[in-house]
Formats: structure tokens, C-alpha cells, sequence
């Protein structure tokens, strides 16, 4: 069955996730930069939750789950309500209409984000496939 | 509304003209209300180059007001290029300094006897002489113009020598190198030996609701800066987005008969930021600044290129080199014509010297080999002086081709060249080309922003599959026909303000009602009278076609394989659209309903 979203399991079946997919693995060899999202409250998250990754050439080394966001300062951040997380897990959004449409906001290198955005989707799809229906 | 001031080159009168408080209502402004008012001119028999020709430039309801990204102005008349209805909008200045003037529009015609500039100092019009300024380049004229003027403040409109000499997309400049680039008025404005426009006012536009408009165009404004997309337009420029259009396989490669360009990421925007970028500039009132200042020689800041001069000088001809892209750009704005419209014919030389059509002894004796900048250059510098083989490539990719017997690898519609949103990489753009009233134009409808996800629920425009086929094709209409509200307003289609906002603001502008269904009409209604004017002009269903390039596949890349459905979407389209499949005229049911019984009369008779 797969990990409820949110959750630690759900963040930690996540790594996993990206330390064994051969495409991730090759999309993402050249990412250099560690990312947290942000859930904000929204249905039956009642707390700002957050996901740290340490994300590096296409492994994740280390996952947290509700980092102190005053203190630590990873180079991506991505943030959006509960709901519009499950409408980009369970497909029912593209990332790109998410972003675009601004129901999920970036924060970050611009730069480093236009120019790697085939890793962004492909870390979006391996957070999809571990989700399933479990939200 | 503020008038409109007629001035006749030929015999210098002028006079100030109102605009009928209906066709405002019914056409908001713009390109749209521009079309209302040159309807009757634009016939078949008018040479775009002759002195009856007219040449009108517009502002919307909001320009000059800090609303969101609402300084823009547009130029509407005949296209010597097209042969049919042209449209071509502007950011910079010039546009809100105009509105300053007291005036919502310039209506030019005639010809003056020798070159002249037009001065509008607070309602009052001076013609003068510009001899002295006949053959400059655009930013050397917009300087010796304020300073003849001794106005610093004045914001100045110019042609470069490729509009005095008739270059078939010779554009119009001003500002920071903003430019009305698509179809060819600035030879117009050549032909009639006007060189330059200068306008300063003191007054403020008028609001019908100042207070309430405040509110809105300050919630607007703050919301935009928080925007997605506009953070990325902000940082990166336009070409931000270069990485993924190339990703989908939607930029223009190797003259667009290839779908994967490796080495994107030495031209993109994110790379410029990375490497040349030491500024940024808006238009007025704009809080995106998309605009980039760059430096390629230590202390000499300069315009950096937008997306379209990048992709169509960049991967369209293989050419990897940001600077060298840089400063063809540059050439471009200083010789005075269109990026696309140039690139693209260059690329249609390559593309035709590669396969034996031309040789050598066609092109001046020079050797096209894809990716080189010399001779880019070379090509580039031969259209701005209009010398040898320059002469036919100022002549647009249709004639070109037609020359060589090639027309049909030209890759353009109704004579205007298509612009850097490959079709098969994000579908919808086959109806935007097709179906555009100035030919193969993004602007129209920027679909391919639709197709990668930016869905308007309240429109009803919804996101279908990038590779798509008729079930996208209302989606496409009303697109349109809400880009033609922007381009009627004039405001930038860079600012995704919600149309919800849009329509606040005119209401408070205007002192009107509106609803959003009626607002979209008015978009429809422009549409479609833009549409009717190119019927009369000898256009019809026929004309509703893509180039052959756009309708095979590449064989790499992301889209690699794809090609649209075009002839199934075009008929949908046509449903959507109540359109005659057999003549391409808009049904009279659908004229009459959006109160275009006139114009019924005139297609149907």
C-alpha cells in the first residue's frame, strides 16, 4: 500500500523512490541543490508541514521531515495548500500548469530551475508514483 | 475617450477627430477600435506604399494609467509585406506620452515632399524637417530628435534606414529599443518620408472612476509581482523560458526541420542572466521588466535580446553564440526591421542553399553553412543597406522563395513569417498561425502558453494534451478572442493578470458595466471584423493553411514524429467559430448577433 501524503513514510518511501529510478538517476545527474516543499494548511493538514531533500547528481542523500525554516536556507523551495499537492500527486494537474497557474509558488534559482526542468518533472513523477491514491 | 488628430503629410492640415462613443464600447480600443476606424479604407486596390494609405496609431483605455503592463500602443494599417490587415503593437513610452498629449491616436496619411518628423508638444503639432536625420539608425535619430528638441523628456518614434528604403517588415522604434516590429509599417512611414514622432505631454489620462481604479490597479500590480511567470519574465527576460521550449520540441531548429537543439543552454535566458545581463528595464508602468540591458564590451550597456531574436537568430540557424546573437539583434533594432521576419528568411536561404536551390553565385558569392555568424552577419548588414542579395531577402521569406521557385519551404502564413512556437511541439499554434489576421503571428495568440498549462477556467479556456487535436479548437477562439481584448487595451500578453482584474479595470476606466461574457464579445467582434476586412481584401478559407514544413515531423527531440491534425482542427475550428466552410466568411447569424450588421451587409450582401 503506499504511504499516506503527508507523512514521514511518504517522505521517506520518497528517497527510496529516487535512489533507485535509472531515469531519475540520469536526468538528474548534473542537479546540485537541496529543495524543502511546503504544505500549507489546507483539509485535513491543520499545520504548515514541510519535506526537506537533499537532493545530489541524481540521488537524494538525506530527507527531513519539518526542518526549521528559519534556519536552514535550501536552494529551492516549493510551496502550495494542501490541495493543489494532491491535484499534482494524484495527476490531476500538470507541475508546469501548477507553476504556471501559480497554485505552486518557487522560490529559488530561476536560472537553475528553467534550465533543469526536465529533472523538476522527473522528481514530480517519482513523487506521483510512490503517492498513488493515498492522499 | 480623447480625440484622435488626423494630420495630412501632403498638404500638412491637421485636425482633431472623435471617436464614436459606440465603436468604443463596441471595440474597447486598440488594434480592435483601429480596425473599426480603417474598415472603409482598407480595400484591395490600396497600395500600402501610396500616399492615401493610412497609417493610425492607437492607444487603449488604460495606456499611460499605472495599470498592469499597460503602456502599450499599437500601429494598424495596410501591410506591404501581407498585402492584408496589419497590426503591430509597441511598449516603451511613447504610447502613455501620447495619451499625456491629449490625444488616443495619431491618424496619419499623405506624403510629405521631403523628410520630415512630426513634433507633439502638448496638443500643438509642429511638422519639421529631418533631412538631416534621413539614412540615421534608430537610436542615433530618437537622440538627435530630443536633442534638436532640447526635451529630454520627449519620447521619440523612429524609423531606421531599412523603412526609408521599403525593407518589406521594416519596423518602428522607440525608448530601450522597444519596437513595433511585425509587418512592415515602418516602410510605410518611410514611404510617406515621415522619419520620426516625437511626443511630451503634461496631462493625465482621463479615469471615469480614478479611486476605484487606484484599488484595483495596485492590488494588480502587487499580485503580478508575485506571479510565476512574471518572476521568471523578471529574472531571465523572455528567453527564460528557452530551455523548455526546446525541451517540448516547440523552438525553431535548423530552419524548423529539427526537433532537439543541445546546445539551448548556451543561449538561454537563464545563461544570459548568468553571463551578459547587467540590467534589467520596463515599459511604463510595467512591474515585470522583462526588458534586458547587457554588456558585451566592458562599460557599453546595450539591449539584450528577447526570445524571438534569440531562437530565430539562435537554434533556427544553428547558431550557439549568445553574443553573436546579441548583437545581430542589435543590428537589427539599429537598421530598423523585424528580428523574426529576418532571421526566418535568413533561415529560409540556409535552408534552400543546403538543398542546391541557391548556390553561391545567388548569395553574393558566400558560402551558408548553418551556425555561421559571419555570415549571418554579412546577411543581416546586406538587408540594412539593401545591397545585393539584401534587396530580396528585405523582401520577406514569401517573395523570397517565390524567386527561387521555393515558395512553398517558406515558412510563413499569408506572407508573414512564422514566429518561434513550433506547432508540433505545442499544437494550438497551428490555428494561431493559421487563422491570425496578420499572418503567421504568436501574438494573436500566444496558445502555446495554453498547451504547456496556463488555463483561464473563467474564460472557459481549459488545458488540453500538447499534442491535441480538435477538441482544442474552441479553446483556440476564445484564446483569440481574448488576446484581442488585450491587444485592443493595448496591454502586454506578458502580464497574466486575472481576466476578472482586466475587466475591473476598464470598467473603472471607461465608466462602464461590462460583464466578462460581453467583454469576450468584444474580443470576438474585433476578430472577426479584422476578418472581414481580409476577405475584402481577396482573402478567403483557402488562406486558413500552414506552411508543408509545419505539417511533417521532425525526426528527433520531444516532438519528435508529431504533427497536428490540422485539417480536423481547422474544422472544428470553423464550427466554433461560425465560420463558411466554403468561403471563410463569418456566418451572417454570427455578425448580426454580435451587432455587426453592417459588416454582414458587406460580406453577404
Amino acid at each position: 500500500m503506499a504511504p499516506e501524503f503527508p507523512s514521514l513514510e511518504w517522505l521517506q518511501v520518497l528517497q527510496e523512490k529516487l535512489n533507485h529510478d535509472d531515469h531519475y538517476a540520469e536526468v538528474a545527474k548534473n542537479w546540485e541543490g537541496d529543495m524543502v516543499m511546503i504544505v500549507d494548511p489546507q483539509g485535513k493538514v491543520v499545520e504548515q508541514q514541510n519535506f526537506y531533500f537533499d537532493l545530489w547528481h541524481g540521488k537524494c542523500k538525506r530527507v527531513e521531515m519539518n526542518i526549521d525554516l528559519d534556519s536552514q536556507k535550501p536552494a529551492f523551495t516549493l510551496r502550495a495548500p494542501f490541495e493543489n499537492y494532491t491535484a499534482i500527486l494524484t495527476g490531476k494537474i500538470d507541475p508546469m500548469a501548477a507553476l504556471m497557474t501559480n497554485k505552486l509558488h518557487v522560490k529559488g534559482s530561476l536560472a537553475y530551475m528553467m534550465r533543469n526542468v526536465p529533472t523538476v518533472l522527473d522528481f514530480v513523477r517519482c513523487a506521483k508514483e510512490v503517492t498513488g491514491d493515498n492522499i | 475617450m480623447q480625440p484622435i488628430l488626423k494630420i495630412n503629410l501632403t498638404c500638412g492640415k491637421t485636425e482633431p477627430w472623435l471617436i464614436p462613443a459606440d465603436w468604443q464600447k463596441q471595440y474597447i480600443g486598440g488594434a480592435s477600435l483601429g480596425a473599426r476606424i480603417l474598415y472603409d479604407s482598407l480595400t484591395r486596390e490600396l497600395d500600402p506604399f501610396s500616399p492615401e494609405a493610412p497609417l493610425l496609431f492607437l492607444t487603449g483605455p488604460l495606456t499611460g494609467t499605472l495599470g498592469p503592463s499597460v503602456g502599450r500602443f499599437v500601429v494598424c494599417g495596410k501591410s506591404p509585406l501581407t498585402g492584408i490587415w496589419a497590426e503591430s503593437n509597441c511598449g516603451g513610452f511613447w504610447g502613455a506620452e501620447l495619451r499625456f498629449a491629449g490625444f488616443d491616436g495619431l491618424w496619419v496619411s499623405g506624403k510629405a515632399d521631403h523628410p520630415v518628423y512630426l513634433w507633439l508638444n502638448d496638443s500643438n503639432l509642429e511638422i519639421r524637417d529631418a533631412s538631416s536625420l534621413w539614412g540615421m539608425e534608430t537610436y542615433d535619430t530618437r537622440d538627435a530628435v530630443k536633442a534638436e528638441l532640447e526635451t529630454p523628456s520627449a519620447k521619440v518614434l523612429v524609423i531606421g534606414p531599412a523603412g526609408e528604403q521599403g525593407v518589406l517588415y521594416a519596423g518602428m522604434y522607440c525608448d530601450h529599443g522597444r519596437s513595433a516590429g511585425r509587418t512592415g509599417l515602418g516602410a510605410v512611414m518611410g514611404s510617406k518620408n515621415l522619419k520620426a514622432i516625437a511626443v511630451h505631454g503634461t496631462t493625465k489620462p482621463p479615469l471615469a472612476d480614478a479611486e476605484r481604479y487606484a484599488v484595483i490597479r495596485s492590488q494588480a500590480n502587487r499580485e503580478l509581482k508575485e506571479d510565476n511567470e512574471a518572476q521568471v519574465l523578471h529574472d531571465l527576460g523572455t528567453s527564460g523560458v528557452a530551455d523548455y521550449s526546446e525541451y517540448i520540441g516547440a523552438m525553431p531548429i535548423k530552419y524548423y526541420h529539427r526537433g532537439s537543439f543541445p546546445e539551448v543552454d548556451k543561449i538561454s535566458g537563464s545563461t544570459m542572466a548568468e553571463t551578459i545581463l547587467v540590467g534589467k528595464s520596463a515599459c511604463h508602468g510595467c512591474v515585470i521588466a522583462c526588458g534586458r540591458v547587457v554588456e558585451l564590451e566592458a562599460g557599453k550597456r546595450q539591449k539584450g535580446p528577447e526570445y524571438e531574436t534569440v531562437e530565430i537568430f539562435g537554434p533556427n540557424l544553428l547558431h550557439a553564440d549568445l553574443n553573436a546573437v546579441t548583437h545581430l539583434g542589435d543590428l537589427c533594432d539599429r537598421y530598423g526591421f523585424d528580428t523574426i521576419s529576418a532571421g526566418n528568411t535568413i533561415g529560409l536561404a540556409f535552408h534552400l542553399f543546403e538543398n542546391g536551390i541557391l548556390t553561391e553565385k545567388d548569395m553574393d558569392g558566400l558560402t551558408l553553412n548553418w551556425g555561421d555568424g559571419k555570415v549571418i552577419e554579412l546577411l543581416v548588414h546586406k538587408i540594412g543597406r539593401q545591397e545585393g542579395i539584401g534587396v530580396l531577402l528585405g523582401q520577406g521569406s514569401r517573395l523570397f522563395g517565390r524567386h527561387f521557385g521555393a515558395e512553398e519551404e517558406a515558412v510563413q502564413v499569408n506572407g508573414l513569417e512564422v514566429a518561434c512556437h513550433d506547432p508540433r511541439g505545442a499544437s494550438g499554434m497551428a490555428l494561431s498561425y493559421a487563422t491570425s489576421p496578420r499572418g503567421a503571428c504568436h501574438n494573436q495568440s500566444d496558445y502555446f502558453f495554453v498547451d504547456w498549462g496556463h488555463n483561464e477556467p473563467v474564460l472557459g479556456i481549459e488545458t488540453f494534451d500538447r499534442h491535441g487535436g480538435k477538441e482544442k479548437s474552441a479553446n483556440v477562439a476564445i484564446h483569440q478572442n481574448w488576446r484581442t481584448v488585450n491587444n485592443a487595451l493595448v496591454m502586454c500578453i506578458f502580464a497574466m493578470v486575472p481576466p476578472e482584474t482586466t475587466l475591473e479595470l476598464i470598467n473603472a476606466s471607461c465608466g462602464w458595466n461590462l460583464t466578462l461574457s460581453e467583454l469576450l464579445a468584444a474580443g470576438e467582434r474585433g476578430w472577426n471584423l479584422k476578418r472581414a476586412i481580409n476577405i475584402r481584401m481577396g482573402l478567403t478559407g483557402a488562406n486558413d493553411k500552414l506552411p508543408k514544413t509545419l505539417l511533417e515531423p521532425v525526426p528527433d527531440g520531444n516532438s519528435a514524429g508529431f504533427v497536428p491534425d490540422f485539417p480536423a482542427m481547422l474544422e472544428s475550428y470553423y464550427e466554433a467559430r461560425d465560420w463558411d466552410p466554403k468561403s471563410g466568411k463569418p456566418s451572417p447569424e454570427r455578425l448580426n448577433a454580435l451587432g455587426m450588421t453592417e459588416v454582414s451587409r458587406d460580406l453577404w450582401g
